[in-house]
């Protein structure tokens, strides 16, 4: 697995347009900057979303109102964090392919997902039954909290990436070297 | 005002130590410093959006604006001390950087523009009765301020 994923980073990197992307000075640092500064759009979204679920703002605002009515900004701030992402990652592929962070990252991304997919379907079976309280039910709010600590650790490990303490070209232990994927430094 | 001197013993002080000593620690700063971002980022675009009608219209703006005001204070607070604490590490760096002073002055009027101007104008009727013009300019000044404080806060790295 780490042999096709180091194999595609490579044919990624050998692309003329990833050379031209990471040796940019503006492209490069306007996308990363676009990345970053979406965060508040598309996670300060959610975070007011999973407060809410806390009592922790708007608590005379039905639940399912705040939910629905800021899902459409948090999901264009999550599909412009999704394409800049993107663009970085084929910036400087083989580097991040065997960052761990950034397999960390991922792997939180999709608990995220899976967690906000669960959320969202016990919230609208039962939405009905408490969305003018001022807290969801205890289930929920578990799941929420998930969600604030699981974006907490894509944030955290997004801007670890940065870090070279475990980067492939430095002496690592085993289990490092294999959760990174060190192949090629 | 020579600024200088206070730079210079910033990064001598003990944040300054620790910060330089413990990348791991440093990290964990960026990564709050980061956190504070999206709520206070999120606050002031709720408020904002909301304030340009292109949100939870069915939402009154007053309950918007001052619920989201309390998160905006948490996290301007947070952003503070670990903008400090990141500081103190490069604080010489920081005092030769164009952008870091960028920052510093868009921070500075960021601040003024909600206490002295967003808050007072807000809270002096019902958003009903005030101008939309004059709200909605409001609005887009918040947001171009505060984009302006990110931005330049994420290109003093590239500098």
């Amino acid at each position: 697995m780490n042999q096709l994923l180091l194999h595609i980073a490579q044919w990624i990197e050998s692309l003329s347009w990833s050379t031209r992307l990471h040796e940019s000075y503006y492209m490069y640092n306007w996308i990363e900057s676009t990345h970053v500064l979406t965060i508040s759009l598309f996670l300060g979204m959610l975070f007011f979303i999973d407060f809410r679920m806390l009592g922790l703002t708007m608590t005379n605002v039905p639940a399912s109102r705040i939910a629905a009515r800021l899902h459409t900004p948090m999901m264009i701030g999550f599909v412009v964090m999704i394409v800049t992402g993107l663009l970085l990652y084929f910036a400087v592929p083989v580097r991040v392919t065997q960052s761990i962070w950034f397999r960390i990252k991922l792997v939180l991304l999709v608990a995220a997902g899976i967690n906000a997919w669960y959320f969202n379907r016990k919230m609208r079976e039962s939405s009905a039954k408490w969305e003018d309280q001022s807290r969801a039910p205890k289930p929920l709010r578990v799941s929420v909290t998930m969600s604030l600590m699981l974006w907490a650790g894509v944030i955290t490990t997004g801007r670890l990436i940065a870090y070279d303490w475990y980067d492939c070209y430095r002496v690592q232990s085993e289990f490092i070297a294999w959760a990174a994927g060190c192949l090629a430094e | 005002m020579d600024l200088l001197v206070y730079f210079e013993w910033m990064e001598s002080s003990l944040l300054g130590a620790i910060g330089k000593s413990y990348g791991g620690v440093y990290a964990i700063a960026q990564s709050v410093h980061l956190m504070s971002l999206v709520v206070l980022g999120g606050a002031v675009l709720l408020t904002d959006l909301r304030l340009l009608n292109l949100i939870m219209k069915d939402v009154p703006s007053e309950t918007v604006v001052n619920q989201a005001h309390h998160w905006f204070k948490v996290a301007l607070v947070s952003i503070t001390l670990t903008g400090v604490f990141m500081a103190a590490a490069v604080a010489l760096r920081l005092y030769y950087n164009q952008f870091f002073w960028a920052k510093m002055l868009s921070l500075f009027a960021g601040v003024l523009f909600v206490f002295l101007v967003k808050l007072p104008l807000l809270s002096s009727a019902p958003h009903a009765e005030l101008s939309p013009v004059s709200v909605r300019l409001v609005a887009l000044a918040s947001i171009a301020v505060w984009f302006t404080v990110a931005a330049t806060g994420r290109w003093i790295g590239f500098s």
